[in-house]
């Protein structure tokens, strides 16, 4: 009767182990196929640049060997369960310690750590280097987009300071520094197939080096949690070889040009100027008397800053790079360019058969809708009535379709 | 049947949940206090449980538990305290809001000390062992509040002492207490046999002393020296010009935390003003800043006599009709000397006619243009 019990006891086990490692077995391979992803453009194991290449070497060895390792751990103990499972036998003889095992089993993981630590050292300083500096841009993080702004390099054509958002924009082949720092909390920046990542600290400026091999646009994420829309906090760096990099350069530097008289961007223009410029700046617009229209963010946005729009159809996002300014198809067009096309794809720019009218829109009606930020008026009191985000404006479908008719007008 | 502590525990999660749903009911979208009552209430439920299961809620249940009291119970002071707590609160609702504070601690110290009393005397008839009991609970509590308390008394007193006497006297008090204090110091490690209460003694008299100065300073007020500053703003206000600042040159403004990453370093080399940039080796006349954001800047004088670095970063109307032109600067410094300067420009260089710049007063052309995209 009890061996009877026992026995099923026995069937009952095993169908649960059974059924424990079924389920291992498919969260593995779900897992394992996830890797398997063809549109994954956050990847950390495709390096596309020699920074990001320095941290593949290094972390393929060390999963390799950390692989090893861990297999090697649990055939220990998958072989000491086993093995030495509790049958009824007599327990064994207990001894105090085996000092050589001990001695071996400290020795033999500090070795190896020791000899991942040199390389792991080696590679943190040849990231940290600074003195083969070819380019310089500052970054500078603020709740929920990156701001990117080009000091005076005449060598790359840049005789005034550039100032863009969301897209990053190097020159191939040319090792960048980026500067970064950090408006209102602590952010990080990240484009993986670039470097690894690096925290931005208000009040502190901390370097980060990039560098890319080829033209394309390199997907990215905010990596510090940062409050309330962290998770779309994104970027992209885009790399223009360098004849396109200098179009590029030329292209920022220009003012936006007032549109027509009588044209629907013109009115948009008057929309713009009586709601938009209160935070965001257009380099060129002028006010009904003539003078420059200057935006005041540090009046109404908590972290002072809000996107400079004067190149906005340059851009292929907007809203901290978490939606496109292009339609699908033209997305895919300039995403999937080959190195060769890729340049003169991005330089067209937003045109207006792909301009991405329906999530523009979206926006432009209630942008708090679509991105959460503290954008409530009646809950401003903690930031001295400062938005942190951008409001929702109000803005009747009369005002949105004059405010997208002007904004197509900035390329 | 139900224990006393049962009993209590009971009520004050009948009373959590009804504070619970009063709040949800009265106060509007604040979905943190509510999840805090919730807390409250099941935290209390859950010992309320447990105490219902196990018999144990009260001290008169259990083996090593006296009879129960047959002794007539002191006077307690806890009613009182709770009483002008209550009645602080209400005086609070429509005077000023620390009143209302002031009366909430006094109701809650209050109640609980009032609570562990009544519960410590019913557990047994001996009063000894009634405060042996109530000390095991509530000492580690109280003797923390009151020496936190007891030391914000002290440091707000002698604060109260130095921002009334003047600044040479705040020194010689400064050093005379310190002296005491390592006297008295001294004196109770070499005597270790000294009666306690003479040490007490000391102690009290000085804190009395303390808390005594800081109520006359209190009364008399700050020196005139920070009336005068506070009521012309010589804090905020800084000259920037050729010569030293009446107010502002007198102590160096040294941010050591900054110093490791300044944006770019300003050099003041034989009469010529050159800049280096972070991460940037040659040095350039021209730098960049991001708009609206704290840029720490270092400045280093290198030529004979005493400098300032002064930046000029346009204009604001300050009244109607009145523009003032924005200035931020260092202090005088001495040659071989540097000092650290924070600046922060709100408005792009377009903004402005006259371009930004950092220039050293005095010296004529030579400057470092900036640039604020």
């Amino acid at each position: 009767m009890i061996r009877h019990s026992n026995q099923r006891s026995g069937v009952r086990m095993s169908k649960s182990v059974r059924r424990i490692v079924a389920t291992a077995a498919g969260l593995s391979a779900v897992a394992f196929l996830a890797g398997c992803a063809s549109n994954a453009p956050q990847d950390t194991w495709q390096p596309k640049g020699p920074n990001a290449q320095k941290i593949d070497d290094l972390q393929k060895p060390v999963f390799a060997i950390a692989g090893v390792v861990g297999i090697i751990v649990f055939a220990a103990i998958a072989y000491a369960v086993f093995r030495f499972k509790d049958r009824g036998q007599p327990i064994p003889e207990q001894t105090h310690g085996k000092p050589v095992l001990e001695i071996g089993m400290t020795i033999l993981p500090a070795l190896i750590l020791a000899g991942i630590g040199v390389f792991t050292f080696q590679t943190i300083f040849d990231l940290a280097k600074t003195d083969d500096t070819e380019m310089v841009i500052n970054v500078t993080g603020q709740q929920w987009w990156w701001e990117y702004d080009y000091p005076v390099q005449e060598q790359y054509g840049i005789t005034d300071p550039i100032i863009t958002s969301g897209q990053l924009v190097i020159p191939t082949g040319t090792k960048v520094l980026l500067r970064e720092t950090s408006r209102d909390v602590i952010h990080s920046y990240w484009i993986p197939a670039l470097n690894g990542k690096r925290d931005a600290v208000p009040g502190r400026v901390h370097y980060l080096r990039l560098e890319a091999d080829e033209p394309g646009i390199y997907a990215g994420q905010c990596t510090e949690f940062c409050g309330l829309s962290h998770a779309v906090m994104r970027m992209e760096a885009v790399a223009l070889d360098k004849d396109d990099f200098t179009a590029w350069v030329k292209g920022q530097l220009s003012l936006a040009a007032s549109p027509a008289d009588g044209t629907l961007a013109k009115e948009g223009e008057s929309v713009f100027l009586n709601q938009c410029v209160r935070c965001h700046q257009v380099n060129g617009l002028k006010k009904a008397d003539g003078s420059p229209a200057i935006a005041a963010p540090e009046d109404n946005v908590w972290s002072g800053a809000a996107p400079n729009l004067t190149h906005l159809m340059s851009r292929n996002t907007f809203a901290g790079a978490s939606w496109d300014l292009l339609t699908k198809e033209c997305r895919k067009d300039v995403w999937g360019a080959s190195s060769e096309e890729f340049g003169a794809k991005y330089l067209t720019g937003v045109t207006e058969e792909c301009l991405n009218q329906t999530d523009l829109r979206r926006w432009l009606r209630n942008a708090p809708a679509m991105k959460p930020m503290y954008a409530d008026p009646t809950k401003l009191e903690p930031t001295d009535g400062k938005y942190r985000g951008m409001p929702n404006l109000g803005l009747s479908e009369d005002d949105i379709d004059k405010l997208v008719a002007y904004l197509a007008t900035l390329k | 049947m139900f224990t006393n502590g049962s009993k209590y525990l009971i009520g004050v999660t009948g009373f959590s949940a009804l504070v619970l749903v009063l709040y949800i009911a009265l106060v509007d979208g604040a979905v943190g206090g509510a999840v805090a009552l919730a807390s409250v209430m099941m935290a209390v439920g859950l010992l309320a449980g447990l105490a219902l299961f196990n018999r144990d809620g009260d001290v008169q249940v259990g083996d090593t538990a006296a009879p129960a009291n047959a002794e007539p119970v002191g006077s307690s002071l806890w009613p009182l305290v709770t009483t002008v707590g209550i009645v602080g609160m209400g005086i609070g609702l429509i005077t000023h809001e620390i009143v209302f504070l002031l009366g909430l601690v006094a109701l809650v110290a209050g109640f609980v000390e009032w609570v562990i009393q009544g519960w410590s005397e019913s557990a047994s008839s001996d009063r000894r062992y009634n405060a042996a009991v109530r000390g095991r609970l509530i000492h580690p509590l109280e003797f923390p509040v009151l020496a936190t308390v007891g030391a914000g008394v002290l440091v707000l007193s002698f604060s109260r002492i130095m921002l009334a006497i003047s600044k040479t006297t705040g020194a010689i008090v400064f050093i005379v207490v310190g002296a005491i204090v390592l006297a008295g110091g001294v004196l109770l490690a070499v005597r270790p046999n000294l009666k306690k209460s003479m040490a007490i003694g000391l102690c009290a008299i000085g804190a009395v002393g303390i808390v005594a100065g800081g109520i006359a300073g209190a009364s008399a007020g700050k020196r005139d020296q920070l009336v005068e500053a506070n009521e012309e703003d010589h804090f905020a206000h800084k000259e920037c010009g050729e010569e030293k600042s009446k107010y502002f040159d007198f102590n160096a403004e040294a941010k050591v935390s900054m110093r490791s990453n300044p944006m770019a370093t300003i050099e003041f080399v034989d009469g010529k003003l050159q800049a280096r940039e972070l991460g940037v080796d040659t040095p350039t006349t021209k730098v960049t800043v991001q708009k609206s954001n704290n840029i720490p800047v270092i400045f280093r004088n290198k030529t004979e006599g005493e400098h300032r670095l002064t930046l000029f970063y346009g204009e604001k109307e300050v009244q109607e009709g009145v523009v003032e032109e924005l200035h931020n600067c260092t202090q005088m410094i001495e040659e071989g000397e540097e000092q650290m300067l924070i600046i922060r420009i709100d408005k792009p260089s377009i903004a402005s006619e006259k371009p930004y710049k950092f220039y050293v007063p005095g010296v004529e052309d030579q400057s470092i243009e900036v640039f604020v995209p």
